[in-house]
This record gives structure tokens, sequence and C-alpha cells, in this order.
């Protein structure tokens, strides 16, 4: 493949995650993406739609999300609507076939990168019934007869949370990735990315409190990347002196979301 | 050569099917991982692997498969140069004394012990003695203050790979290990999984059928009917809060939290006992005399439906199981804890025991004597992420 991708300004990838994307383009499989919340896993697609200057299409699935919905929806309703009022263009069926996501980027003329958000929020069925349309990109329109087929292969990226187990029979058709929490040195150069010109003390005074933060064992749920992002900036605006971060912690909400999370916290800063 | 690393995987209990094995290969054709060792770990890894959770087992075969090639060529290199070359090393003086014992050993018996090691050693060791890891006195591993030993992982092609399964950093997904309350949730999200597949009658309106159908029809009504899609999941839980579960009450909250966090059951119903389920059972884990209701009364108020989950290490004297003046805590009412488990166990369709530190493999001893006739009554399953899907899987199956 022509285009590598290697992060973007505001993503810095893992060499493992740029090697995994690059695999998924060159096999032409789905790029499954799990990892804990606040990872980063949306903002690669993002990233990498930027980096290969491709479209980027976002699937957001619900949990009542279905897959036909990614393909096409046929509006039986308005057309039922419209036939009473002797609307024109009734009898035409594809007047009311209107394409999903998926069908959208099969139709697209140039190669776009396709997010599947969330898969595991759907149905348990849900990534099942999608493993035809994924492997041979095309799906049949019954109302009119009419297969819609890719004019070039989206790049799929799908991400998950472990919700629930996807079925093995999707499992084998992707490449896995899982997105470990970054350690220290990783963190410095995510919060390089987004802060230019951050001072150097502030920098690793906020990253010893987070590192702390997390390491508190009552805490349920840790803060993860996005959050250290909104805290810092919070703390640049509000131009807090980064000395006492960690016995004042201030804005401690931007970092942790529970009650009990902000007690526990506030205990174990006494010891 | 290609083949036997399959073959290896598979033994370690991973699923790796034909398609994604040819899909490797694939990747090795079209040149995507070329002659990087560490690439290869991570290409195949991605394609192979599917689940964080056995990346901890794909590094363990890996390792098997591997760890030939690694420590004869380019580790025995590496540890001549190192023998040789002793004095350009950054060490702790002082500890150098202390630990001069290691330098005289040499390179064969190092690489032995490097073997032997590697295959014994489970998990990061850094600042010991013993073990492969960082900053230690240890023969093997980095940043160690022994001149004559082994490095183990640090930068640069083959080695880094062999740093990340050295140190076995996704142990913690492992499915067998003991759950943690995340995991908790996801497992009992397949108490859900099966039970919108239950064989009810189809009673709910399908509305987007129905419309279908009607204009198929010509426009005359004709209705669908689907299955509902709600959940039917009942749970009656039983923890018991005795002192021999004291080292696992964190375990038992999360287990707790999970069971209520999950908002997908149709009623969640928890008691308490302690030891053995006798006549009475607890409304607070405090289990505080008086503070409790009859087993009877949990009999007439839930149906026979409900699925029963006792969580307990099944740790008792036989005759606080047997005696019918067993449980020195509160009445027996004529019968022993035994009889009130078969009792409870006869008039719940389902009825699954999770215990902590359950010994199915051992063989029986005399001190196992009521987990032994326990785990008979009851289906018994460890308390483990395995464990618990096992037990769900038991209490979703028909029958």
């Amino acid at each position: 493949m022509e285009a590598k991708f290697t992060g973007s300004k505001d993503y810095v990838a893992s060499e493992e995650l740029m090697a995994a994307v690059d695999v998924a383009v060159a096999l032409q499989k789905p790029l499954l993406i799990k990892g804990e919340p606040g990872t980063g896993k949306t903002m690669l697609a993002e990233a990498i739609s930027q980096s290969m200057d491709k479209e980027l299409l976002i699937w957001n699935i619900k949990s009542t999300t279905k897959a036909q919905d990614g393909l096409y929806v046929y509006d039986t309703i308005q057309r039922l609507y419209d036939s009473q009022f002797g609307e024109e263009g009734v009898d035409d069926i594809a007047h009311y076939i209107k394409l999903g996501k998926l069908g959208e980027a099969f139709r697209s003329e140039k190669q776009v990168i396709l997010l599947i958000d969330e898969i595991d929020k759907a149905d348990l069925e849900f990534p099942n019934d999608l493993l035809w349309e994924l492997d041979k990109m095309e799906f049949y329109i019954h109302e009119t007869k009419e297969t819609i087929k890719a004019n070039e292969r989206p790049i799929v990226i799908i991400t998950s949370n472990a919700e629930k187990e996807l079925p093995d029979a999707f499992l084998r058709r992707c490449i896995f990735h899982y997105i470990t929490f970054p350690d220290r040195e990783q963190m410095t150069e995510i919060i390089h990315a987004h802060f230019e010109n951050l001072e150097e003390n502030v920098l690793k005074n906020a990253l010893d409190t987070f590192y702390w933060i997390r390491s508190v064992r009552d805490v349920r749920k840790k803060p993860s990347t996005s959050e250290l992002i909104d805290w810092i900036r919070a703390l640049l605006i509000s131009g807090i002196d980064s000395e006492h971060l960690r016995e004042k912690l201030p804005f401690l909400g931007v970092l942790l979301k529970k009650d009990e999370d902000l007690e526990a916290v506030n205990k174990a800063k006494l010891y | 050569m290609f083949l036997e690393f399959f073959y290896t995987l598979k033994a370690k209990g991973l699923d790796v099917s034909m398609t994604e094995w040819l899909t490797l290969m694939e990747a090795l054709d079209k040149g995507l991982i070329g002659s990087d060792f560490s690439n290869f770990y991570y290409i195949s890894r991605m394609i192979l692997v599917k689940s964080e959770s056995d990346y901890d087992k794909y590094d363990m075969a890996f390792m098997e498969f591997f760890h030939d090639i690694q420590s004869e060529n380019e580790l025995s290199e590496e540890l001549r140069k190192w023998l040789d070359k002793g004095d350009d090393m950054e060490f702790d003086k002082q500890n150098q004394e202390l630990y001069s014992f290691n330098q005289q050993r040499n390179a064969d018996e190092v690489k032995r012990m490097f073997r032997e090691r590697i295959s014994e050693q489970n998990s990061e060791h850094n600042g010991g003695n013993h073990w492969i890891g960082t900053s230690g006195g240890s023969a093997f591993g980095h940043h160690g203050r022994n001149v004559g030993g082994i490095r183990v992982g640090e930068q640069g092609g083959m080695q880094s790979a062999f740093q990340v399964m050295g140190e076995r950093k996704y142990q913690d997904f492992r499915n067998d290990r003991v759950l943690n309350m995340r995991q908790y949730q996801v497992a009992f999200r397949r108490l859900r999984q099966y039970s919108s597949r239950l064989d009810v009658p189809k009673t709910e309106l399908d509305i987007d059928k129905t419309i279908e159908k009607t204009c198929d029809n010509g426009g005359y009504l004709q209705l669908e009917f689907d299955r509902p899609r709600k959940n039917t999941v009942k749970l009656l839980l039983l923890f018991d809060c005795g002192g021999t579960m004291i080292p696992f009450m964190e375990l038992c909250n999360e287990l707790f939290q999970a069971v209520h966090k999950a908002n997908h059951f149709k009623d969640v119903k928890t008691y308490y006992f302690h030891n053995c389920i006798y006549s009475k059972v607890y409304k607070t884990a405090e289990c505080e005399v008086g503070d409790w209701v009859d087993l009877d009364y949990l009999f007439k108020h839930y149906d026979k439906d409900y699925k029963v989950i006792i969580v307990g290490d099944a740790q008792m004297a036989p005759e606080e199981l047997l005696d019918p003046n067993g449980n020195y805590r509160g009445p027996n009412d004529g019968h022993s804890g035994y009889e009130w488990c078969q009792l409870l166990n006869s008039k719940y369709k389902k009825c699954v025991w999770m215990n902590p530190r359950y010994h199915k493999e051992l063989t029986r001893m005399h001190w196992m004597e009521s987990e032994d006739k326990l785990s008979k009554l009851f289906h018994m399953y460890t308390l483990s992420v395995d464990g618990l899907k096992e037990a769900i899987t038991y209490l979703l199956k028909n029958k």
C-alpha cells in the first residue's frame, strides 16, 4: 500500500498500532480496536482519515441499531403515506430506498474510511449479520433488485468496548488490536501533541498526580487520557500554580466522575 | 516450521482457525512482515489472536516455540560480549561485592540457568536476585547489578519482542484469573444474551413487519408478532459471610456490585448466610442474629424460576453441615444444613455454587468432606471468569 499510516499531529500512535493499520489496509480486512474507554479508539479513525487524506464516514452503533440500518432503509411508511395522497413517484420504489452508512461507503467514488463505532453496543447477532457485506463489500436491495457493490473497498475500522463478546466467525475475519493504557513516556508524547509549549514542570506534576490517582486502589472509574487532557486544559486556563497539585487537587471533578471516587482520592491524599 | 507454530498455539489453548492462519500466510507473502522478528510477533498476534485475554497464552506459545532461536544465536553472542567487557558496565559498586559470586559462573552455566528460569518464571520481576527482571541482582535481566548475567529484553529488533513476552504484561487479562469487577459485569451480560433466545410465545406486535406485510398485501392489514426481547432472568443470590470467606470479601463485593449494576435482570434478591445455609438466611452481610428471614419465606415468595447463585467456599466442619444441631449461630428447625441445602436445590430449577477456593482437581482429603458433599449436591464452579461462564451456561440451559 502506498499510503502508510504514521499517526497524525494530534494523535500519537504506538508502533504496534501503526503496523496493525497497515496490515489491515494491505490485507483488506476490517481492523477491530479494543481498549479501555478513553484510550483514543474513536480518534484513531479520524487520525487515519487525516493522514491518508480520505473521507471518514462514521456509523455510530446504538443498542437498537440493526445491521440492515447500515445497508439501506426502505421507508415504507412514507410510501404508504404518499400513496394515499397520490404523490408523484410512489410507483418508484427506489425513491424510498435510503442508503445507510455502509451503503454510502460502497457508493462513494473514492476510497473512504468507515468507522463502525462501538459495535458491541448492538444486539449480539449484529456482527454476524454484517459478515457477508464486509467480506464481499456488496449487498442486494430486494425491493429494487439492485446490487450495491463497493467501487473502492473502504477501509473499515471497528471499535469495541468489550461489553459483549463478539462472535467467533466475525472475529476470524478481523485484524485485532488491543490498545493498552499508555505508559508515562507515551503519555508525555500524547500530551505534547495536544499542547504546544507546555511547561515541563506542569507536565511532570500533572502526570505524577494523574498516575497517582490511577493507582489509588478504591478508584472505580479510573481517569483516562481524554480526561487528563481536559484536566490539563482546565489547569492552564485557570493559571493555577502546579507546584502543589498533589496536595490541592484542583478541578478533581474533571478527572473523576463518581462521588465515591472523589472521596476515595481525598481520603488517600491524607496518608 | 511455521505449521508447527500453528500447532504450538493450538496446544496452548488458542483457538486459531485455518482462515486466520491463511491470512497470516497472505501477510507473509505480501511482505508485510519483512525480516523484522518483533514485527512478526506483533503481526501474527494481531491476525491470530482476537482477545486480549489470550495475549498471555500467545506470549507463552511464542516463547516456547521461538526461544531456542533466541538463546542460541543472539543471546549467547550477547552473553559472550558481556562477559568479556564487564568493566564497561555501570553497576552499583557496593552491590558488586555482595553479588560477586555470580560473576564466577561460566557462560554455559548461566545459559542453562536462564533456560531453566525462563520456563519457571511466570511474572515480571524487578529488583530481586533470582528471577529475570530489571534492576536486580539476578544473573538475568537488564539494568541490574550483576555483571556476569544475561541481559534479557531492552531495545533492538528481535529482543524487544522477547521483552514484551518476558514481561507477560497481558497476564492480567487471562480468563482463568480470578475475576475483577468489570469482568464480572461482562460475564453477567451473558446471562442476558441467552435469555433473549428463550422459547416464549410470540406476543409482541412487530410494527415494521406488520407494515411491510400490509404493504405487500395491497393495503389490507396483516399483523405480525414477534417474541418479546425482555430479559426474563430472575436471580436469587446467597453469599457466605463466614470467617473463612474474609479473604474473598472484596471479590464477593465486586460480584455483588456487578450484579446490581447490571440492570438487565428482571429481579435480583440477595441474602446472606454464615458458613452453611440453615433454616434462616440473613438480610445483611453482617449476619446479625435476628435480622433474618426463613428459608421458607424465600420458597414462598420467589418461585422456582429464580436462578440461584450461592457464593461460598464450602469450608466447614462436617458436623456443621450434617448434624441437625450443627448451626451454632441460630436455629436449625429440625434439619441439618445439608438437608436445608437439599430443600433449596429441589425447590429451584437452577442452582449453582460459586466457590472461590474450589478444589476441583484435587484428590479428596478429609477436611474437604463438606465441600465434597456440597459439590455433589450443587453444580459447583470456581469463582473465576471461566467458572462464571460455565455456571451461566448451565443456568441458561433448558432442562
